[in-house]
């Protein structure tokens, strides 16, 4: 346990050199790099509202607004894409650094880390582009849907803002860290014992994606009898906590948070113990 | 080193200033698990003490002991356990038994440019490789003037990486490795790659290494190779150690080895021989083509300058006017060495005529054989010269193939040329001459 931690600080140069290196390549290889990673999201918004709003004519609860559901779907799609993007590549991760396995003494235990720790430095323009779009819609623009809402007699639930809250946001990307480094450890080592699993893993994760509230509300769910499969959903219980911090600035609820984070200590320890005790092995097997 | 990979196997220690060996293997074996399915792994994985894989020993009751400041080279055939012995000791794979002692900082250059990221410029990759060899921070920012002029790469230091040569890369590759200033340096035929000027470069730094005192270990094949940079040798075969000693005492060993080798191989190849053309009109047929070498025996591989004879068996199935025998020698990659027929000579052999029924040999010998080192192939021609153009009675394209070994490597090249070398000089006080003719 402790073996990781020391191993990790005593080569956080290299660690750092590798998520600079990852943050460049997204952003050096096309001429525009940083520029979509900006942009990406945006479009994601409004295409979000355009689709959910004007085609499906999605209804989430009574009383929200276009601008509220698309940033809800907006910062669901933020959080999930950075865990799905580091869960999909940390699986192929010794695959593709094989010739630093099988060539070079090398602290294999980083190259999980520094995907993560990439991922979630990107994720931070979403979540900035988000939190831009909440302080717009909340403060900025003239009030549309929600004052006709309230004309009529329909109670206001929860409006958005932002709040004091927010500083609560590193503490759920470190949770976040922690439960996608647990994962991404055990899967990291079997691949290497079954190669199959990259690409089960695509196909999990889109399951996975569909099954979390990001798309629609988790009251549907819970109206079709269907609660437990948010109650064994994790990531459910990080993404509304997201939600509750950046969209609605409210405190996340202490309790879900509590489970998430012992979930995430306990998938990281299995992960982080299985991925050590098959190390060794790791130039054998690739 | 990470502390995790300092955990090695339990008879294992990689262990700083313990003992006066820089390398010290007793009974060191690694063993590699063959599975049928790749489902099996999992298998295993899931089920404590099943057993579902062989075993196939790459390495086996290797004893090593080589002394700080020593330049050792470990030779043998491909598939030796060359490669796997120096993973070991490098501490990429861990043994799967025996004891392995390393005393010192290690660098290995099994593969130039590992880590690499091809859309990143020479300069980023730099510093990036070096902290992958486990350079500190003031160190690569110390010797990155140094790794960028021995690159020779020029203003391409700053442009892709992807958008180099193929020996760009590896000159790049190898400046960074050749920075890193460890006590034993391994190294894995990586100086068989770039063009001459920069081989001789790489040779320069491995001089330097040798004169600084540290320990050089060096696999090849190339015997000629391992001859001019090592004082001790380390053959391997089948994944043990074979022998061990002076360069001389081991050459003889892996020559006499390359010899039974390289004629199982090469028979195994000659059976097989009958995918490569064969066409003519056939009154004659070329039923056998041997080779026989020193001491009259049927071989297929020779040393340059040993007796070399081509025997081509014939029968007549029908009669043949003036039928002439020839014989094409090629190397490997179809570079076309030699052609002689017995009748485009001056003084040439002219066979009249050669009966149904009738049976013969036809030779071709040459007293001393002139390659240097490689695979050659003889083409066979057995021609019809009674009509103005010649037309082929029975042509065997790749008939034979053959392997010429040279433990001296003295020249380089193909073909051996009886040289002298004449040097002279001269100044106010003096004149000298030299000659060698050998």
């Amino acid at each position: 346990m402790f073996a990781i931690f020391s191993s990790l600080s005593h080569h956080r140069r290299l660690l750092r050199d590798f998520v600079l290196r990852d943050l460049r390549a997204r952003y050096v290889g096309s001429s525009m790099g940083f520029f979509w990673s900006v942009i990406f999201p945006v479009v994601n918004l409004f295409v979000y509202m355009f689709v959910f709003q004007v085609v499906l004519e999605t209804r989430w609860t009574p009383g929200q607004t276009p601008s509220e559901v698309a940033l809800l779907m907006l910062s669901g799609i933020i959080v999930w894409q950075c865990f799905a993007e580091t869960i999909s590549r940390c699986t192929n991760t010794l695959a593709e650094n094989q010739n630093l396995i099988q060539k070079v003494v090398f602290p294999a235990e980083i190259l999980p880390v520094y995907l993560t720790i990439s991922a979630l430095i990107n994720m931070l323009i979403g979540v900035a582009i988000a939190a831009i779009g909440v302080a717009w819609f909340a403060y900025g623009a003239e009030p549309d849907v929600v004052a006709s809402a309230g004309e009529t007699g329909q109670t206001i639930m929860r409006p958005i803002g932002l709040g004091p809250s927010l500083v609560t946001l590193p503490i759920l990307m470190v949770l976040q860290a922690i439960f996608t480094l647990g994962l991404g450890y055990f899967l990291a080592a079997f691949n290497l014992f079954l190669r199959d699993v990259y690409h089960v893993i695509g196909v999990a994760m889109s399951v996975w994606m569909f099954m979390t509230p990001i798309f629609y509300p988790a009251e549907m769910v819970k109206k079709a009898g269907l609660s437990w499969v948010l109650q064994i959903n994790p990531m459910y219980w990080l993404i509304d906590s997201y939600r509750k911090v950046l969209i609605y600035g409210v405190w996340p609820q202490p309790l879900t948070l509590g489970v998430f984070a012992a979930v995430a200590v306990v998938a990281f320890l299995l992960g982080s113990r299985f991925f050590l005790a098959q190390k060794a092995r790791f130039p054998d097997l690739l | 080193m990470s502390p995790a990979s300092l955990t090695a196997a339990q008879t294992t220690s990689r262990a700083h200033g313990a003992g006066s060996s820089a390398i010290l293997c007793r009974g060191l074996g690694k063993a590699y698990r063959m599975y049928q399915k790749p489902i099996h792994r999992v298998w295993e994985l899931l089920v404590p003490g099943l057993r579902k894989h062989t075993d196939f020993w790459a390495v086996r009751n290797v004893y090593l002991d080589i002394p700080p400041g020593s330049t050792v080279g470990i030779i043998g055939e491909n598939g030796a356990g060359k490669s796997s012995l120096l993973k070991l000791l490098t501490g990429i794979t861990r043994p799967t038994e025996g004891e392995l002692h390393v005393n010192g900082r290690v660098a290995s250059l099994l593969e130039l440019g590992a880590g690499f990221h091809p859309e990143f410029s020479g300069r980023d990759n730099i510093y990036l490789n070096c902290s992958i060899l486990g350079m500190r921070p003031d160190e690569i920012d110390e010797r990155f003037p140094k790794i960028v002029e021995f690159s020779e790469l020029g203003d391409f230091i700053d442009r892709p990486v992807k958008t180099y040569s193929s020996g760009m890369y590896v000159r790049l590759g190898f400046s960074v490795a050749a920075s890193v200033d460890p006590d034993i340096l391994m190294i894995d035929e990586a100086l068989s790659v770039g063009d001459e000027h920069f081989r001789g470069k790489c040779i320069n730094r491995l001089n330097e290494f040798r004169e600084k005192g540290k320990t050089i270990l060096f696999v090849s094949h190339d015997m000629g190779a391992v001859k001019s940079m090592c004082e001790h040798v380390v053959l391997m075969d089948k994944g043990e150690v074979v022998g061990q000693g002076t360069a001389e005492k081991v050459a003889d060993e892996y020559l006499k080895r390359a010899h039974t080798r390289g004629n199982e191989r090469l028979s195994a190849l000659n059976r097989g021989g009958s995918t490569y053309p064969r066409w003519g009109s056939g009154e004659i047929e070329v039923h056998t083509v041997e080779l026989v070498g020193a001491k009259n025996q049927v071989t297929h591989v020779f040393r340059t300058g040993d007796p070399f004879l081509v025997r081509m068996r014939f029968k007549a199935h029908q009669g043949a006017k003036k039928p002439v025998f020839g014989l094409g020698i090629y190397r490997s990659d179809g570079t076309y060495v030699n052609g002689t027929n017995h009748d485009w000579r001056r003084e040439p052999i002219v066979l009249d005529e050669i009966r149904a029924g009738e049976e013969g040999v036809a030779e071709l010998s040459v007293p001393e054989l002139p390659l240097l080192v490689g695979q050659y192939y003889l083409t066979s021609y057995l021609y019809d010269h009674s009509k103005p153009a010649p037309t082929p009675i029975d042509q065997q394209e790749h008939v034979v193939t053959f392997e010429v070994i040279d433990a001296d490597r003295q020249q380089h090249g193909m073909i051996y040329m009886p040289t002298e070398w004449r040097v002279k000089w001269s100044g106010p006080d003096r004149k000298e001459e030299r000659e060698s003719r050998a």
